[in-house]
Protein backbone atom coordinates (compact mmCIF):
# COMPACT_ATOMS: atom_id res chain seq x y z
CA UNK A 1 0.00 0.00 0.00
CA UNK A 2 2.45 1.93 1.22
CA UNK A 3 5.10 1.30 -1.38
CA UNK A 4 3.08 1.50 -4.66
CA UNK A 5 2.90 5.62 -5.39
CA UNK A 6 6.57 5.32 -4.47
CA UNK A 7 6.94 3.40 -7.54
CA UNK A 8 4.76 5.46 -9.49
CA UNK A 9 7.14 8.70 -8.11
CA UNK A 10 10.16 6.60 -8.97
CA UNK A 11 8.73 5.59 -12.93
CA UNK A 12 7.86 9.19 -13.68
CA UNK A 13 11.24 10.56 -12.30
CA UNK A 14 13.25 8.16 -14.47
CA UNK A 15 10.63 9.17 -17.36
CA UNK A 16 11.10 12.69 -16.82
CA UNK A 17 14.94 11.95 -16.41
CA UNK A 18 14.80 10.87 -20.01
CA UNK A 19 12.91 12.85 -21.89
CA UNK A 20 14.27 16.00 -20.04
CA UNK A 21 18.09 15.34 -22.12
CA UNK A 22 17.69 17.43 -25.17
CA UNK A 23 19.47 16.63 -28.52
CA UNK A 24 23.21 18.06 -27.83
CA UNK A 25 22.77 19.87 -30.71
CA UNK A 26 24.94 22.82 -29.89
CA UNK A 27 27.34 20.64 -28.83
CA UNK A 28 28.17 17.99 -31.34
CA UNK A 29 28.70 21.64 -33.55
CA UNK A 30 31.57 22.80 -30.86
CA UNK A 31 32.81 18.63 -30.92
CA UNK A 32 32.91 18.71 -34.87
CA UNK A 33 34.83 22.81 -34.60
CA UNK A 34 37.48 21.40 -32.20
CA UNK A 35 38.47 18.34 -34.26
CA UNK A 36 38.34 20.58 -37.50
CA UNK A 37 40.50 22.96 -35.88
CA UNK A 38 42.95 20.37 -34.84
CA UNK A 39 43.51 18.88 -38.46
CA UNK A 40 43.86 22.72 -39.55
CA UNK A 41 46.99 22.95 -37.35
CA UNK A 42 48.04 19.70 -38.58
CA UNK A 43 47.19 16.85 -36.45
CA UNK A 44 46.67 13.74 -37.78
CA UNK A 45 44.76 10.42 -37.06
CA UNK A 46 48.40 9.05 -35.97
CA UNK A 47 47.79 11.41 -33.25
CA UNK A 48 46.42 9.64 -30.10
CA UNK A 49 43.84 12.40 -29.08
CA UNK A 50 42.41 12.96 -32.54
CA UNK A 51 42.05 9.22 -33.06
CA UNK A 52 39.86 9.05 -29.60
CA UNK A 53 37.96 12.04 -30.47
CA UNK A 54 37.34 10.50 -33.91
CA UNK A 55 35.86 7.57 -32.75
CA UNK A 56 33.86 9.01 -29.91
CA UNK A 57 31.95 11.60 -32.63
CA UNK A 58 31.37 8.44 -34.45
CA UNK A 59 29.64 6.99 -31.28
CA UNK A 60 27.88 10.43 -30.71
CA UNK A 61 26.95 10.39 -34.11
CA UNK A 62 24.95 6.82 -33.58
CA UNK A 63 23.54 7.78 -30.42
CA UNK A 64 21.84 11.03 -31.62
CA UNK A 65 20.24 8.30 -34.30
CA UNK A 66 19.24 6.04 -31.17
CA UNK A 67 18.05 9.08 -29.55
CA UNK A 68 20.33 8.60 -26.49
CA UNK A 69 20.93 12.22 -26.04
CA UNK A 70 22.59 11.76 -22.78
CA UNK A 71 25.60 9.24 -24.03
CA UNK A 72 25.86 11.26 -26.85
CA UNK A 73 26.49 14.46 -25.05
CA UNK A 74 29.61 13.03 -22.59
CA UNK A 75 30.84 11.48 -25.39
CA UNK A 76 30.76 14.46 -27.45
CA UNK A 77 31.73 16.96 -24.65
CA UNK A 78 35.03 14.63 -24.24
CA UNK A 79 35.56 14.25 -27.96
CA UNK A 80 35.81 18.59 -27.89
CA UNK A 81 38.80 18.09 -25.49
CA UNK A 82 40.15 15.37 -26.71
CA UNK A 83 40.45 17.43 -29.58
CA UNK A 84 41.79 20.38 -27.82
CA UNK A 85 44.31 18.39 -26.11
CA UNK A 86 45.49 17.15 -29.73
CA UNK A 87 45.84 20.47 -30.84
CA UNK A 88 47.70 21.71 -28.35
CA UNK A 89 50.01 19.10 -28.16
CA UNK A 90 50.82 19.50 -32.33
CA UNK A 91 51.12 23.21 -31.37
CA UNK A 92 53.27 22.26 -29.03
CA UNK A 93 55.33 19.98 -30.72
CA UNK A 94 56.14 22.32 -34.12
CA UNK A 95 57.30 24.71 -31.33
CA UNK A 96 59.26 22.21 -30.12
CA UNK A 97 61.17 21.66 -33.31
CA UNK A 98 61.49 25.69 -33.97
CA UNK A 99 63.52 25.45 -31.35
CA UNK A 100 65.82 22.76 -32.40
CA UNK A 101 65.85 24.21 -35.25
CA UNK A 102 67.10 27.57 -34.33
CA UNK A 103 69.28 26.27 -31.44
CA UNK A 104 71.76 24.41 -34.45
CA UNK A 105 71.70 27.69 -36.14
CA UNK A 106 72.64 29.60 -32.94
CA UNK A 107 75.08 27.04 -32.25
CA UNK A 108 76.67 27.65 -36.33
CA UNK A 109 77.07 31.18 -35.57
CA UNK A 110 78.74 31.31 -31.89
CA UNK A 111 81.06 28.35 -34.03
CA UNK A 112 81.47 30.75 -36.42
CA UNK A 113 82.24 34.06 -34.27
CA UNK A 114 84.81 31.67 -31.79
CA UNK A 115 86.44 31.61 -35.22
CA UNK A 116 86.73 34.34 -36.93
CA UNK A 117 87.40 36.74 -33.41
CA UNK B 1 -0.35 -13.63 1.45
CA UNK B 2 1.34 -11.85 -2.11
CA UNK B 3 3.27 -9.86 0.02
CA UNK B 4 6.52 -11.84 0.26
CA UNK B 5 7.02 -11.89 -3.12
CA UNK B 6 7.14 -8.15 -3.77
CA UNK B 7 9.37 -7.54 -0.47
CA UNK B 8 12.02 -10.54 -2.21
CA UNK B 9 11.08 -8.62 -5.75
CA UNK B 10 12.09 -5.59 -4.42
CA UNK B 11 15.18 -6.25 -2.55
CA UNK B 12 15.84 -8.25 -5.00
CA UNK B 13 15.86 -5.27 -7.22
CA UNK B 14 17.70 -3.09 -4.35
CA UNK B 15 20.72 -4.99 -4.18
CA UNK B 16 21.09 -5.73 -8.06
CA UNK B 17 21.31 -1.58 -8.02
CA UNK B 18 23.78 -1.79 -5.16
CA UNK B 19 26.54 -4.14 -6.93
CA UNK B 20 25.71 -2.25 -10.16
CA UNK B 21 26.64 0.76 -7.87
CA UNK B 22 29.76 -0.76 -6.46
CA UNK B 23 31.10 -1.35 -10.22
CA UNK B 24 30.81 1.57 -11.35
CA UNK B 25 32.12 3.01 -7.96
CA UNK B 26 35.18 1.58 -8.35
CA UNK B 27 36.09 2.75 -12.10
CA UNK B 28 34.79 6.33 -11.04
CA UNK B 29 36.56 6.00 -8.18
CA UNK B 30 39.62 5.75 -10.06
CA UNK B 31 39.02 8.16 -12.34
CA UNK B 32 38.04 10.97 -9.68
CA UNK B 33 41.73 9.95 -7.76
CA UNK B 34 43.43 10.55 -11.75
CA UNK B 35 41.63 13.44 -11.66
CA UNK B 36 42.01 14.93 -8.06
CA UNK B 37 46.21 13.92 -8.96
CA UNK B 38 46.45 15.40 -12.08
CA UNK B 39 44.67 19.32 -10.87
CA UNK B 40 47.12 19.04 -7.68
CA UNK B 41 49.83 18.98 -10.28
CA UNK B 42 48.67 22.00 -12.42
CA UNK B 43 47.94 23.92 -9.80
CA UNK B 44 50.98 23.75 -8.15
CA UNK B 45 53.07 24.64 -11.38
CA UNK B 46 53.37 28.58 -11.29
CA UNK B 47 53.99 28.69 -15.05
CA UNK B 48 50.94 26.60 -15.90
CA UNK B 49 49.12 28.75 -13.36
CA UNK B 50 50.15 31.90 -15.17
CA UNK B 51 49.98 30.94 -18.70
CA UNK B 52 46.59 28.94 -18.74
CA UNK B 53 44.64 30.03 -15.82
CA UNK B 54 41.21 29.78 -17.49
CA UNK B 55 42.19 25.74 -18.41
CA UNK B 56 43.21 25.48 -14.71
CA UNK B 57 40.07 26.87 -13.45
CA UNK B 58 37.51 24.59 -15.52
CA UNK B 59 39.46 21.88 -14.74
CA UNK B 60 39.03 22.79 -10.81
CA UNK B 61 34.95 23.19 -11.07
CA UNK B 62 34.50 19.78 -13.14
CA UNK B 63 36.88 18.24 -10.18
CA UNK B 64 34.59 19.79 -8.13
CA UNK B 65 31.31 18.67 -9.68
CA UNK B 66 32.60 15.05 -10.07
CA UNK B 67 33.46 14.79 -6.56
CA UNK B 68 29.86 16.33 -5.05
CA UNK B 69 28.14 13.95 -7.63
CA UNK B 70 30.14 11.14 -5.97
CA UNK B 71 28.00 11.56 -2.85
CA UNK B 72 24.98 10.49 -4.87
CA UNK B 73 24.42 6.23 -5.57
CA UNK B 74 24.17 5.57 -8.92
CA UNK B 75 26.21 8.72 -10.44
CA UNK B 76 29.17 6.63 -10.92
CA UNK B 77 28.82 7.57 -14.97
CA UNK B 78 28.71 10.87 -14.39
CA UNK B 79 31.39 11.25 -11.80
CA UNK B 80 34.24 8.96 -14.63
CA UNK B 81 32.65 11.75 -16.89
CA UNK B 82 33.74 14.90 -15.31
CA UNK B 83 36.53 13.53 -13.74
CA UNK B 84 37.55 12.28 -17.28
CA UNK B 85 36.91 16.28 -18.45
CA UNK B 86 38.84 17.45 -15.72
CA UNK B 87 41.55 15.75 -16.15
CA UNK B 88 41.74 17.08 -20.25
CA UNK B 89 41.67 20.18 -18.68
CA UNK B 90 44.34 19.44 -16.23
CA UNK B 91 46.41 18.45 -19.42
CA UNK B 92 45.08 21.57 -22.21
CA UNK B 93 46.36 23.79 -19.44
CA UNK B 94 50.00 22.12 -19.28
CA UNK B 95 50.14 21.79 -23.15
CA UNK B 96 49.13 25.42 -23.45
CA UNK B 97 52.04 26.16 -21.38
CA UNK B 98 54.42 23.99 -22.78
CA UNK B 99 53.84 26.21 -25.86
CA UNK B 100 53.85 29.51 -24.41
CA UNK B 101 56.87 28.60 -22.67
CA UNK B 102 58.29 27.29 -26.17
CA UNK B 103 56.93 31.01 -27.64
CA UNK B 104 58.72 33.14 -25.09
CA UNK B 105 62.30 30.80 -25.54
CA UNK B 106 61.98 31.02 -29.17
CA UNK B 107 61.78 35.56 -29.36
CA UNK B 108 64.76 35.34 -26.87
CA UNK B 109 66.51 33.06 -28.96
CA UNK B 110 65.44 35.09 -32.10
CA UNK B 111 67.08 37.79 -30.56
CA UNK B 112 70.27 36.21 -29.73
CA UNK B 113 70.56 35.12 -33.48
CA UNK B 114 69.93 38.72 -35.09
CA UNK B 115 72.30 40.02 -32.25
CA UNK B 116 75.09 36.70 -33.64
CA UNK B 117 74.02 37.80 -37.11
CA UNK B 118 75.13 41.33 -36.74
CA UNK B 119 77.99 40.49 -34.66
CA UNK B 120 79.18 37.99 -37.68
CA UNK B 121 78.76 40.58 -40.51
CA UNK B 122 80.80 43.01 -38.72
CA UNK B 123 83.88 40.89 -38.18
CA UNK B 124 83.36 39.08 -41.42
CA UNK B 125 83.87 43.12 -42.65
CA UNK B 126 86.72 43.98 -40.39
CA UNK B 127 88.74 40.87 -41.69
CA UNK B 128 87.96 41.51 -45.27
CA UNK B 129 89.34 45.31 -44.81
CA UNK B 130 92.29 44.04 -42.66
CA UNK B 131 93.01 42.17 -45.76
CA UNK B 132 93.24 45.19 -47.58
CA UNK B 133 91.06 44.22 -50.20
CA UNK B 134 87.73 45.21 -49.72
CA UNK B 135 88.00 48.07 -52.12
CA UNK B 136 88.49 45.27 -55.15
CA UNK B 137 84.90 43.87 -54.00
CA UNK B 138 83.83 45.62 -57.14
CA UNK B 139 85.96 42.97 -58.77
CA UNK B 140 83.68 40.47 -57.98
CA UNK B 141 81.09 41.87 -59.87
CA UNK B 142 83.05 40.65 -62.69
CA UNK B 143 83.07 37.02 -61.73
CA UNK B 144 79.15 37.22 -62.40
CA UNK B 145 78.05 36.83 -65.75
CA UNK B 146 74.61 36.45 -67.60
CA UNK B 147 73.72 33.37 -68.62
CA UNK B 148 70.45 31.99 -70.06
CA UNK B 149 69.77 30.84 -66.62
CA UNK B 150 70.26 34.95 -65.13
CA UNK B 151 72.35 36.22 -63.54
CA UNK B 152 75.82 33.47 -62.34
CA UNK B 153 78.17 33.84 -59.77
CA UNK B 154 80.74 31.31 -59.41
CA UNK B 155 82.59 30.47 -55.84
CA UNK B 156 86.17 28.80 -57.52
CA UNK B 157 87.19 25.68 -55.83
CA UNK B 158 90.06 27.59 -54.17
CA UNK B 159 87.55 28.63 -51.72
CA UNK B 160 86.84 25.38 -50.10
CA UNK B 161 89.58 23.10 -48.86
CA UNK B 162 89.85 19.74 -50.73
CA UNK B 163 87.56 16.74 -50.06
CA UNK B 164 85.70 19.57 -47.56
CA UNK B 165 82.58 21.47 -47.46
CA UNK B 166 83.11 24.15 -45.59
CA UNK B 167 83.67 27.54 -46.77
CA UNK B 168 87.14 28.97 -46.14
CA UNK B 169 87.53 32.79 -44.47
CA UNK B 170 89.09 33.95 -47.98
CA UNK B 171 85.35 33.76 -49.33
CA UNK B 172 84.23 36.36 -46.66
CA UNK B 173 84.23 39.29 -49.26
CA UNK B 174 82.76 37.47 -51.72
CA UNK B 175 79.94 36.26 -49.67
CA UNK B 176 79.35 39.92 -47.70
CA UNK B 177 78.94 40.82 -51.08
CA UNK B 178 75.95 38.55 -51.98
CA UNK B 179 74.79 39.12 -48.53
CA UNK B 180 74.63 42.92 -49.40
CA UNK B 181 72.73 42.39 -52.40
CA UNK B 182 70.15 40.04 -51.29
CA UNK B 183 69.53 42.90 -48.69
CA UNK B 184 69.36 45.30 -50.49
CA UNK B 185 66.95 43.34 -53.17
CA UNK B 186 64.66 41.66 -50.64
CA UNK B 187 62.52 40.84 -53.99
CA UNK B 188 65.54 38.70 -55.41
CA UNK B 189 65.85 34.65 -54.00
CA UNK B 190 68.76 32.98 -55.14
CA UNK B 191 69.34 29.10 -56.51
CA UNK B 192 72.59 27.69 -54.99
CA UNK B 193 74.39 24.62 -56.92
CA UNK B 194 77.03 22.79 -56.32
CA UNK B 195 79.59 20.82 -59.15
CA UNK B 196 82.23 18.25 -58.85
CA UNK B 197 84.84 17.18 -61.30
CA UNK B 198 84.64 13.51 -62.12
CA UNK B 199 87.18 12.01 -60.30
CA UNK B 200 86.18 9.69 -57.50
CA UNK B 201 82.34 7.81 -57.74
CA UNK B 202 79.33 9.17 -58.29
CA UNK B 203 77.51 9.11 -55.31
CA UNK B 204 80.78 10.71 -53.23
CA UNK B 205 80.60 13.30 -55.96
CA UNK B 206 76.78 14.17 -56.03
CA UNK B 207 77.18 14.54 -51.99
CA UNK B 208 80.05 16.91 -51.80
CA UNK B 209 78.53 18.84 -54.47
CA UNK B 210 75.40 18.62 -52.31
CA UNK B 211 76.64 19.41 -49.14
CA UNK B 212 79.44 22.21 -50.57
CA UNK B 213 76.42 24.37 -51.96
CA UNK B 214 74.60 23.80 -48.54
CA UNK B 215 77.62 25.65 -46.74
CA UNK B 216 77.53 28.60 -48.97
CA UNK B 217 73.69 28.41 -48.15
CA UNK B 218 74.14 28.31 -44.49
CA UNK B 219 76.54 31.26 -44.40
CA UNK B 220 74.19 32.94 -46.06
CA UNK B 221 71.48 32.04 -43.48
CA UNK B 222 73.96 33.36 -40.18
CA UNK B 223 74.43 36.69 -42.52
CA UNK B 224 70.55 37.04 -41.52
CA UNK B 225 69.37 35.96 -45.37
CA UNK B 226 65.97 34.21 -44.96
CA UNK B 227 66.19 30.43 -45.55
CA UNK B 228 63.17 30.55 -47.50
CA UNK B 229 65.17 32.70 -50.32
CA UNK B 230 68.02 30.15 -50.81
CA UNK B 231 66.88 26.96 -52.71
CA UNK B 232 70.10 24.42 -52.62
CA UNK B 233 71.08 21.75 -55.19
CA UNK B 234 73.64 19.19 -55.73
CA UNK B 235 74.61 18.29 -59.41
CA UNK B 236 77.79 16.01 -58.75
CA UNK B 237 80.15 16.00 -62.17
CA UNK B 238 77.46 17.04 -64.21
CA UNK B 239 77.48 19.95 -66.85
CA UNK B 240 81.55 20.59 -66.81
CA UNK B 241 82.56 23.81 -67.81
CA UNK B 242 85.73 22.83 -68.86
CA UNK B 243 87.05 19.26 -69.85
CA UNK B 244 87.95 17.26 -66.88
CA UNK B 245 91.43 16.03 -68.66
CA UNK B 246 93.56 18.69 -67.10
CA UNK B 247 93.87 19.29 -63.57
CA UNK B 248 93.46 22.86 -64.12
CA UNK B 249 89.90 21.63 -65.94
CA UNK B 250 88.74 19.63 -62.72
CA UNK B 251 89.58 22.68 -60.37
CA UNK B 252 87.08 24.99 -62.66
CA UNK B 253 84.73 22.07 -62.62
CA UNK B 254 84.61 21.79 -58.60
CA UNK B 255 83.15 24.93 -58.13
CA UNK B 256 79.92 26.50 -56.77
CA UNK B 257 77.57 28.74 -58.79
CA UNK B 258 74.87 31.27 -57.04
CA UNK B 259 72.11 31.67 -59.61
CA UNK B 260 70.12 34.98 -59.16
CA UNK B 261 66.51 35.14 -59.73
CA UNK B 262 65.16 38.88 -62.00
CA UNK B 263 64.32 41.45 -59.56
CA UNK B 264 60.50 40.26 -59.12
CA UNK B 265 61.93 36.77 -57.35
CA UNK B 266 61.17 34.67 -60.43
CA UNK B 267 64.28 32.09 -60.45
CA UNK B 268 64.86 29.80 -63.89
CA UNK B 269 64.11 25.98 -64.08
CA UNK B 270 66.61 23.89 -62.47
CA UNK B 271 69.01 21.89 -64.98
Amino acid sequence: MSIRPLLAALAIATLVGCASDPAPIEQLKLTEKAIEQAKAVGATDEQPELHTAEEKLAGVRADMASKSYKQARMQAEQAELDARLAEARVLTGKSQEQITQLNTRLNRLRKQLGVTQ
Amino acid sequence: MNRLPRILSLGLLLSSAGLYGCAAHQNSGQALQQAGTDFQKVREDTDVLRSAPRDVIRAGELLGRAERLSSYVGSGDDVAHYAYLSSRYSEIARENSNLLLNQERLAKMEMDRQRLQLALRESKLASAQQQGKWLEDQIVSLATTQTERGLVMTLGDVLFDTGHAELKNSANRTVLKVVQFLLLNPQRVVRIEGYADNTGDEQTNLQLSKDRAQSVADVLTDLGIDDKRIEVQGYGAQYPVEVNASERGRAQNRRVEIVFSDATGRLGAAR
